[in-house]
């Protein structure tokens, strides 16, 4: 059982080993790019990192029309078409990064993956500082192929959690060179992702 | 399979046919228009010739209740009101099937505009299956519910699941609840259904619920209307014939029964549709005049909902609006079907918002049917019930050589 104090992002719509896509209960309330979440799996607590997210017409045949030419706002947009809201959807795919069993975080992939209309939560400050001890994770996301290039999702991962740490800039030093000996024969993606979480 | 080549012969002479009936058409459509204004006492003559002509004209006519000329621009929209809708599809009885059921689907949408903006949008199945429930009975007569009668279940169906919204409406707010195409039930209007099938569906299902709105409209700002795009009616068109007819009473059996058609005098206006008489007359936003039907149906059946309708002009089209005598007798309330139905189809782009949701909601689509059927049989085999089909339904599922 969830804690209720916990924020609930949305709902697991479709699972695999290694991702999984979650549709927002209201338009738009997206987590940024990087958000660490977690998802239930039987005994397994599922750790994942956003890495996408899109807002769309629920029924594929239906594309969006622009309507605000003559609206004062976008608000106005909304308020003269109410079925938009329930008409448009917000949804989220997050890459897995680990998983907690018996109380014990395991950053490497799940035997199994999230179940369909499981709840997504964001972690916590407390969860993030707890996860982010080790940086087996980065392991992962280098080696990710999502549509999101991994040198910006690595960078907002970490920045992201380094706001819950202690020591944010040691954090984030010790990441770089968790990141150098991965990637210690490209020195230009290194380079990248170093820019890009630079304290 | 179609042969185009065959058919693509006979679209030419189709063309060239068009081509030619064009130029007649231009001048009959001149003729009727000029037609549409008449004095005070031509039109109090026109209506008790169209009264008088009846039992006697073979045209549906339109009964004139306001100026024919007339063209009511809309008033402002209240600040915040509700709009509800439905709409039904169904999937019929598959007769190569053992198992008999059928299902309606209704979609259902309400609305809020204002202050307070929300949306409502719903999808409703209601499987029907069993000796009871898939066939209308009084006594001993029993009359299946499948193809046009499940159409007409459908339909009172939608009109029930729009009074039960209508109820949950906020008491001050103006609102409007809109009907998919006519409030004239066509079909019950012949001999193809027996008086049991027309008391159950119309008087006790279609008036019943029109009776309930009628009342929760007397004690809030409720109005309802049915909605027909693109009509194809001559109704009006009809009545002008009565200006062109020599006789008192429109008699044509008597008098003009032995002309061929197209050489009656009133032949000058035959494919006028009501549609284009009033494209060019009302500018975009109003209404035409209001009219009353007289279909015999309405005449016998509908008392004190009698069928009057309006045409609307929008940016590209005329629809037709049909209301109940009792919005058509109250000013406020038909000037606020009216401006509303113009505002909702201004939203959606031509056609009203709320209809187009909820046939959106009610929509079955073909691989809908299939996930249906296939659903059934696993139910069925589940529970080792036996849904055998026939041979014919098999050999169309099943291409071989």
């Amino acid at each position: 059982m969830q804690e209720l104090s916990q924020t609930r992002l949305g709902e697991v719509i479709q699972a695999s080993s290694t991702t999984f896509c979650a549709q927002c209960y209201e338009l738009y309330s997206l987590p940024p790019l990087g958000t660490l979440v977690k998802t239930n799996e039987g005994d397994n607590e599922l750790y994942a990192v956003v890495y996408q997210a899109f807002t769309e017409g629920i029924e594929p045949g239906r594309k969006p029309i622009a309507r605000g030419k003559d609206e004062p706002s976008e608000e106005a947009v909304f308020k003269a078409n109410p079925q938009l809201v329930k008409l448009l959807r917000s949804e989220f795919a997050a890459l897995v990064v680990g998983h907690k069993r018996d109380g014990r975080v395991n950053q490497y992939l799940p035997p199994r993956p999230a179940r369909l209309h499981g709840f997504v939560y964001e972690c916590s400050s407390e969860e993030i500082a707890g996860f982010s001890r080790c940086y087996t994770f980065l392991t992962l996301l280098v080696n990710a192929k999502a549509e999101t290039p991994s040198d910006e999702l690595i960078a907002a991962v970490l920045r992201l959690m380094s706001a819950s740490q202690e020591d944010p800039r040691a954090f984030l030093v010790n990441a770089g060179k968790e990141l150098a000996a991965l990637l210690g024969q490209d020195y230009a993606r290194l380079k990248a992702i170093l820019e890009r979480i630079k304290p | 399979m179609l042969n185009l080549n065959y058919v693509a012969a006979q679209m030419q002479n189709m063309v060239e046919q068009l081509k030619v009936g064009g130029h007649d058409k231009g001048a009959r459509l001149e003729k009727a228009r000029s037609l549409l204004a008449l004095n005070e006492p031509e039109f109090t003559n026109l209506k008790e010739k169209v009264a008088q002509s009846l039992n006697t004209s073979p045209f549906l006519l339109a009964g004139p209740v306001e100026p024919l000329y007339t063209h009511v621009p809309p008033i402002s929209i209240p600040e915040d009101f509700s709009i509800i809708a439905t709409d039904g599809s169904q999937i019929d009885v598959d007769r190569h099937q053992s198992t008999r059921c059928y299902l309606i689907n209704i979609g259902q949408v309400r609305l809020d505009y204002g202050q307070k903006t929300e949306a409502k949008l719903e999808s409703l199945p209601l499987l029907y299956a069993g000796d009871n429930d898939t066939v209308i009975a009084s006594g001993h007569q029993v009359q299946m519910v499948e193809g046009p009668l499940l159409n007409l279940k459908r339909s009172v169906d939608e009109c029930r699941h729009l009074k039960e919204m209508a109820t949950e409406l906020p008491t001050g707010q103006p609102a409007l609840a809109v009907i998919d195409g006519s409030l004239i039930m066509w079909q019950l209007s012949g001999k193809e259904f027996p008086d049991f099938v027309v008391t159950e569906l119309l008087d006790n299902g279609f008036m019943k619920y029109l009776d309930e709105m009628q009342a929760l409209a007397q004690k809030q700002p409720l109005s309802l209307a049915s909605y027909i795009s693109f009509p194809r009616s001559v109704n009006v068109a009809n009545t002008l014939r009565l200006l062109i007819c020599p006789n008192n009473t429109a008699d044509c059996s008597r008098h003009c029964g032995y002309k061929p058609v197209g050489q009656r005098p009133c032949d000058v206006l035959s494919g006028v549709q009501d549609q284009e008489l009033f494209f060019e007359l009302l500018v975009t936003g109003e209404r035409s005049a209001l009219f009353t039907s007289q279909a015999k149906i309405v005449r016998e059946k509908y008392a004190g909902h009698a069928v009057h309708f309006f045409y609307l002009k929008l940016e590209d089209e005329i629809a037709r609006v049909e209301i109940p005598q009792w919005i058509a007798r109250d000013k406020q309330k038909l000037d606020l079907t009216h401006a509303l139905i113009f505002d909702q189809c201004q939203r959606g782009n031509g056609y009203p918002v709320a209809l187009s949701e909820a046939h959106e909601q009610a929509v079955v689509s073909a691989s809908d049917r299939e996930n249906f059927q296939q659903l059934l049989a696993t139910w069925l085999a589940d529970e080792h019930i036996s849904s055998a089909s026939s041979a014919k339904s098999s050999s169309k599922k099943t291409k071989w050589l």
